[in-house]
């Protein structure tokens, strides 16, 4: 079909001559009564028809919905008017009364009343509750072509070929069958003496007006919807706006326009416009204020019969000589684009306005595009140029046209553009900064023009393009209805090509790196190259589509908001009550525009697309997190888990046993089989627990299943296999017992128990054998007494020659006392996790950890003279620090190409000095390269006189506050320096960017940190937190409040490098038996796990440094020592397992609390520990501070370096840290 | 017609070159050039190659040709790409002497002084140029060099006006906003991004240049992804454009290290 601009067909039914139509209320359905008696029940949204009622007898003109009842009424050539229920597919009865073909039927919309008109002449209204005509109106003389009620007030209307229209008074009628209640017998009087009769005595329904007009026969007539007005059209080809008042009705206006029979009319629901058909083949649309034709539509062949509109959304539909069609007259989707934080849309109004996600709030109008296109066509589309701050709005008005407007600073007040530059085209989009693409499909091309709006360049695109969206920067994606091109502007020519039909929409991905290409019910993804990385189907249409941040597809359908993953996985997110645009999704957020182009925010639970996106790309630790702290349950999960080959993760939510016994076994979790079986306890989990178990080698389970199946057979070959003898001959009673002789004879041939062989011959009465086995294996006296049992004697037994006898089976490994190697359990990080395996330094594993660090401990020792050695080096050589200072800076320079010193002739300072006059901090002069100035700025600040240690962090921020921007080839890139003061222009204000930044050293450093000591790896640690200590020393911040923070920083970091310390002072000592051999030692090593115990560290690595010294001291006997650090663990809390077993070591402890080793360490007295000497400073003795990161010094060590942050001399005060200008 | 406007025969192979494309530069076909484009082409070409680390090569090719002195300038950039930057200096001065109005001359005779630290000679050389938007940027460049910004800003500024929207007027004013700072770190931003993002224009060079601009608007994740891509894009060249930009790669690890 031509597509007339606005208009908008959205379903199209083949079928004869559609005379009558009727739009459910609510659901998306249609009725439509054809000429050739059949009525149809149509779905318009999925195109399917749902029904078809075939009683009446020739062509079938009215039908009507009922509002809220299952229930529709027809009325037809066969003068009948038939009520139907929809549910039970029925006719439930028939109203006869009609002489004449009925030509309209109607329901009332609050009585039961149904009204027709025929061409009997006469209207009639019937009560469908109690079936029976009510009132029969008389008046017109001649066919009654139509006839409705007032939406509201107690009147009807009329048409009729005698060529008026004619509007009824029917209060009467209301009054005589609504209930009489309050009626006395005298009102009844009064009311039917006041009233006077028409000349039939009639005075239930009266005439009030008559409309005369029409030159012709009256096809159509309806009421406005809530103003007095009344529009008809006619055979004279008229379409006329007729008005009333309570005395009066007149003629307003007549649309011109239908050159042919005009056989249809309403009013918009919502619009002052007015609709209308006829049978030139013509929809035509007026505006109802100016009476001038907005727009038609024109169909080749088929006249239009009938016209109506859906009472509550956007829709009409018109019925014509081959079926019907459902159709907007515009279209709803507001104009909208997204940048960054901000959408920018265009209202109703054709305002336009933006939106703030973060704020959440609306902007006042921006922009009124009023005077853009025709007042009733919206704007199409919306680009947005952040570096221009200006809109490319399209308009379909006037067969396609742009506006190019900017939008004003001050965005305030519904200003009307100015300045705006316009063209013609159909879809106009920002290209680049200063470009922009225009596509004309009548001329079939696209024209880049620039800001000014002239023709940069031009070309034709691909045969047929329907459209052009943005195809990443310097390119356009181009639409035909069969492909999708991806152009290059520059090289003008297609790139790319991907055949997909019918793509309407292209939304990108936030990095743009993909893009979604969205036609009416497919969703395509497709790389930035064009190529498809998955597509799905949805049999409704699809609406919109936007990403969120982690690389989910959402898009909404008229009725869903789903999702789909970059593999194709998709779901539903949540049912929608109106169709929505959606614009944006962050969090739980979802973004979008309805109908009326206001601004919605939606919830969300992305939890499930989030955990399938986990799953995908393997992020156990999210879904981890997801798991607990989301209900995320149900089948659907299960199975596709299960389905994705992840049965070890859909273990983790299964509650049902049977389940989780298959789950199990599936990923070979045995552990949980066994579990599962036990409770469900049926034989053939056995046996499958068994098979499988065998099958893993893991013998001890399979002794389970056989076991508890009653395998005894088996059950005895598996001790055999496993050379457990003392269970087979367990097997043996047991044989026995049961009194079963093959189970006996095969366990005494597994354990060659020939005794036993021969007494169960005996028994069995098989003498020969018994005497058999007794000669075989030399049992002379057996042999005897068996044949003196039977009274036969040697002469008389032929007997065989005996082979060698048999060894007792034996297997070559022992397998029962262990395990075999079994196959490693596929315990993934995400079921450690769940197990709760993951914190670590449990009370387990701590020893193997000592262990291990004590075997260590000699190259540690090493590492500490070194250190000391190194400390007493740098003693004597202060000044030698300071030469090493200067060594790098040339050294640095050297790194770099020579650009500094280019400052040739006319040169000036580059921005780098600037730097180092700007500020005082001395991290800044460390970015400019001045590294002495800065060092003597730290001598003064925080007495720091050992830089050597500082050197990496220097270098760090002196590199990385560079970039080397490439410009002319053959010359040395251009030297930049990067601000952390990024607004600033100024050279005198401006401040390098200091890498690892406060925020950065906290997320990240420090957590490593307190990781190495959850996991005791606490030479990492060390260096780690000094790291941090080295980093904040040179750094800076932007606040007075981050200076606290940073000063809470370093005494953390302080803290925990003394306590590491000191712990590794302690496994230093040597092996636990060197050190219980020696008493000096033991001391030590006792004293160092508690004075490990003083730190200021957090509270669960405290618990775990008692843990340690508890568990020490109890082993050294220091009973008193282990029970107070078994009351500090409890007083502290926490983990559950660190409690229950102070809890024992109190118990036990407190029955003899004394000390056996004497140590220097009281509990009740308030001390800090030395970071050098590890010895305690009694609170009122004198000491010494480090000036930078407060770790205290007995007053001998004064004058030396800080073990701690090994940069500043102890005792040494300076002026404080700098770190904000 | 000046053949590097924007319908001139030379405007793709030179906005090529300026973008970093020197493979695209070396591969362009010159057999339908009109004559007096030939050898502005041929140079852009010996160029590139230069830039591609083929210095040797294209000493050799020019040997013969040396007489005009578009070619003779190409030498000294050969040369000084030898490191043999005492023979380049001193073929460009006789060249600045003997032909000093020769635009090729100009542009290469710059860069060779200002890589041997002549600056003022380079910049007189390069002031003779009439119109020339080559002569220009490489001013603004050396003007940076020398921290003198304001004189930077002038130049552009005088070069936007008649120049509108040529390439290397954008570039430069983008190397010149880059020491701006400020708002123009965002303008910069767009200029490099849109050259760098599109299929047809993109390089290491554009994409460095957008990672640098990123880096300095603070979003050091965008820059990393932009420094993969140019990792990704040509790593057998990594080695040859490793000599204009090799301190990126340094950069590169600091910026890692870094955060």
């Amino acid at each position: 079909m031509q597509a007339s601009s606005g208009m908008l067909t959205k379903f199209e039914s083949k079928s004869s001559r559609a005379k009558g139509i009727a739009f459910h209320p609510k659901r998306p359905w249609i009725l439509v009564s054809l000429h050739s008696s059949t009525i149809q029940l149509w779905d318009y949204r999925m195109g399917t028809l749902i029904d078809r009622f075939e009683e009446h007898d020739g062509p079938v003109r009215g039908i009507d919905f009922h509002k809220t009842q299952p229930l529709f009424v027809s009325g037809g050539d066969d003068y009948k008017i038939k009520v139907w229920s929809y549910q039970t597919r029925r006719c439930l009865f028939t109203l006869n009364g009609h002489l004449d073909y009925v030509r309209t039927v109607f329901f009332h919309h609050e009585l039961p009343w149904i009204i027709s008109s025929s061409d009997d002449q006469t209207i009639r209204i019937w009560n469908w509750q109690n079936r029976s005509l009510i009132c029969t109106m008389t008046g017109h003389n001649h066919y009654v072509m139509c006839a409705q009620f007032h939406p509201k007030d107690d009147l009807v209307v009329s048409a009729s070929l005698d060529q008026s229209v004619r509007v009824w008074d029917i209060s009467g009628l209301r009054k005589k069958h609504s209930a009489p209640t309050s009626m006395s017998f005298e009102d009844q009087v009064a009311r039917s003496n006041a009233q006077q009769t028409d000349m039939f005595g009639n005075t239930d329904a009266m005439v009030k007006f008559v409309l005369e007009g029409h030159d012709r026969g009256v096809n159509w007539v309806a009421f406005h919807p809530t103003a007095p007005h009344i529009v008809s059209a006619g055979d004279d080809r008229l379409v006329k706006l007729w008005r009333f008042s309570e005395t009066k009705a007149w003629e307003v206006d007549t649309c011109r326009g239908h050159f042919q029979n005009a056989s249809g009319c309403l009013f918009h629901p919502h619009q002052d416009l007015i609709l209308s058909c006829g049978e030139d083949k013509t929809i035509r649309v007026w505006d109802s204020q100016k009476r001038t034709a907005v727009q038609s539509f024109k169909r080749e062949n088929d006249r239009f019969w009938v016209i109506a509109a859906h009472p509550e959304i956007n829709l009409f539909a018109a019925g014509h000589d081959n079926g019907v069609m459902v159709f907007k007259l515009e279209r709803e989707r507001p104009a909208s684009t997204v940048h960054q934080n901000t959408l920018f849309f265009i209202t109703k109004e054709k305002h336009v306005r933006s939106y703030d996600f973060q704020k959440n709030a609306e902007s006042p109008t921006l922009l009124s595009l009023k005077r853009l296109g025709s007042a009733w066509v919206p704007p199409r589309t919306l680009s947005y140029n952040p570096a221009e701050r200006s809109v490319l709005v399209t308009s379909p008005a006037e067969g396609g046209s742009y506006e190019l407007i900017n939008l004003p600073r001050d965005g305030s007040g519904a200003l009307d553009a100015t300045d705006s530059k316009r063209g013609q085209g159909n879809s106009a989009i920002f290209v680049a900064r200063n470009r922009f693409a225009v596509l004309n499909t009548t001329t079939q091309t696209v024209d880049i023009k620039d800001l000014s709006n002239n023709t940069a360049r031009s070309f034709k695109p691909p045969v047929g393009t329907t459209d052009i969206y943005f195809g990443g920067t310097g390119n356009l994606l181009i639409i035909t209805p069969t492909a999708v091109h991806l152009y290059d502007i520059q090289q003008k020519k297609s790139i790319a090509e991907l055949a997909v039909n019918g793509v309407k929409y292209v939304v990108w991905s936030n990095d743009g790196l993909h893009a979604a290409l969205l036609s009416k019910h497919n969703v395509t993804i497709v790389t930035k190259a064009l190529e498809q990385v998955s597509t799905l189907h949805e049999t409704i249409r699809i609406k919109s589509a936007t990403w969120d941040d982690a690389g989910v597809l959402l898009y909404s359908t008229l009725n869903h908001i789903k999702y789909t993953l970059m593999n194709g996985d998709n779901g539903i997110v949540r049912t929608l009550d109106q169709t929505v645009y959606l614009v944006k999704v962050k969090g739980r957020n979802v973004y979008c525009l309805d109908r009326s182009a206001k601004p919605k925010v939606l919830h969300i639970d992305p939890t499930e697309y989030r955990f399938k996106l986990s799953l995908v790309k393997r992020n156990y630790e999210e879904m981890l997190h997801i798991i607990r702290t989301s209900s995320l349950v149900g089948q659907s999960i299960i199975s596709y888990l299960q389905k994705k080959g992840y049965p070890e993760i859909a273990l983790q939510f299964v509650q049902d046993p049977s389940t989780r016994f298959e789950l199990a076994i599936e990923c070979g979790n045995l552990d949980v089989a066994v579990e599962m079986a036990k409770e469900l306890d049926r034989p053939k989990l056995w046996t499958r627990l068994g098979t499988e178990a065998l099958a893993h080698g893991n013998h001890q389970f399979v002794e389970m299943a056989y076991q508890k199946l009653k395998q005894f057979d088996k059950l005895s070959f598996l001790y055999l296999s496993t050379g457990d003898h003392s269970k087979l001959a367990r097997m043996a009673k047991i044989a026995e017992h049961r009194g079963d002789f093959t189970a006996r004879f095969q366990n005494a041939l597994y354990l060659n128990e020939v005794e036993d062989r021969i007494q169960m011959f005996k028994e069995v009465d098989l003498y020969p054998l018994a005497y058999m086995t007794a000669k075989a294996h030399g049992l002379e006296d057996e042999c005897q007494s068996i044949l003196e049992a039977t009274g036969v004697t040697e002469d008389q037994l032929t007997l065989p020659k005996f082979g060698e006898l048999l060894p007792t089976p034996k297997p070559i490994v022992p397998t029962f006392k262990a395990n075999w190697p079994t196959k490693a359990a596929s315990q993934s990080f995400f079921e450690k996790a769940l197990a709760g395996q993951l914190e670590g330094l449990s009370l387990e594993d701590e020893p193997a950890a000592t262990n291990g660090a004590e075997d260590g401990a000699l190259a540690e020792e090493d590492a500490t003279v070194k250190r000391n050695g190194a400390l007493e080096v740098d003693d004597d050589e202060d000044a030698a620090g300071w030469d090493m200072g200067d060594d790098i800076v040339p050294e640095a320079d050297n790194d770099f190409v020579n650009v500094e010193s280019t400052d040739a002739g006319g040169a000036a300072s580059s921005e780098a000095d600037l730097w180092a006059r700007n500020s005082p901090i001395a991290a800044d002069h460390v970015a400019a390269g001045s590294f002495e100035s800065a060092m003597n700025l730290l001598n003064r600040q925080v007495g720091a006189v050992n830089f050597a240690p500082l050197k990496p962090r220097f270098m760090e921020i002196y590199s990385a506050t560079k970039t080397y921007l490439p410009a002319s080839a053959g010359l040395p890139p251009l030297v930049n320096y990067v601000r952390r003061t990024l607004d600033e222009t100024d050279p005198r204000k401006v401040l390098p960017i200091i890498p690892r930044d406060l925020e950065n050293l906290a997320s990240n450093d420090l957590q490593q940190g307190y990781d190495s000591m959850r996991s005791n790896r606490l030479e990492d640690g060390a260096r780690i937190f000094r790291g941090i200590l080295h980093a904040i020393l040179a750094n800076a911040v932007s606040s007075e409040s981050e200076v606290a923070e940073a000063k809470k920083l370093i005494t953390s970091a302080s803290e925990y490098t003394v306590a590491m310390s000191i712990e590794l002072a302690r496994r230093a000592l040597g092996t636990p038996d060197v050190v219980n051999g020696n008493p000096d030692l033991l001391k030590r090593s006792l004293e160092l796990s508690a004075y490990f115990t003083i730190p200021k560290i957090e509270v669960p690595h405290r618990q775990l440094a008692l843990l340690n010294a508890m568990n020490l001291a109890f082993r050294s006997r220091n009973l008193s020592s282990a029970l107070s650090f078994a009351n500090r663990i409890l007083a502290n809390g926490g983990a559950a397992r660190i409690l229950e077993s102070a809890k024992k070591m109190k118990a036990q402890c407190e029955r003899n609390p004394h000390d056996a080793v004497e140590i220097e360490y009281d509990q009740f007295a308030e001390f800090d520990i030395c970071a050098a000497s590890h010895t305690p400073i009694y609170s009122g003795t004198s000491y010494e501070e480090c000036a930078f990161d407060g770790s205290k010094y007995h007053s001998k060590y004064k004058g030396t370096v800080c073990v701690v942050c090994q940069v500043c001399e102890v005792g040494k005060h300076g002026s404080g840290l700098r770190l904000f200008a | 017609m000046d053949p590097y406007s924007a319908e001139g025969e030379l405007i793709n192979i030179h906005n090529f070159f300026h973008q970093g494309q020197y493979q695209e530069v070396i591969d362009f076909d010159i057999t339908s050039l009109s004559p007096e484009n030939e050898v502005p082409a041929r140079v852009l070409i010996q160029r590139a190659r230069i830039a591609l680390g083929q210095a040797e090569d294209v000493l050799a090719d020019v040997q013969d040709e040396t007489s005009e002195p578009e070619f003779a300038a190409v030498a000294a950039l050969a040369q000084l790409a030898l490191g043999q930057t005492e023979d380049a200096v001193q073929a460009i001065e006789e060249l600045a002497q003997t032909a000093g109005d020769n635009q090729t001359v100009q542009v290469l005779g710059g860069i060779v002084l200002q890589a041997a630290d002549k600056s003022d000679e380079a910049l007189a050389l390069l002031s003779k140029h009439s119109g020339s938007l080559d002569a220009i940027t490489l001013i603004t460049q050396i003007h940076l060099q020398q921290n003198r910004t304001d004189l930077a800003v002038k130049e552009v500024t005088a070069a936007r006006r008649w120049a509108q929207d040529s390439l290397l007027v954008n570039l430069a004013e983008s190397w010149v906003g880059l020491r701006v700072g400020g708002e123009k770190y965002q303008q910069a931003f767009y200029v490099f991004e849109e050259l760098a993002q599109a299929p047809a224009t993109s390089s290491i060079v554009t994409l460095v240049s957008q990672a640098v601009c990123e880096l300095h608007l603070g979003r050091v994740e965008e820059a990393q992804s932009a420094l993969e891509q140019a990792m990704q894009k040509q790593p057998d060249y990594a080695d040859a454009i490793a000599e204009p930009s090799g301190p990126n790669n340094h950069y590169r690890q600091g910026c890692y290290r870094a955060y």
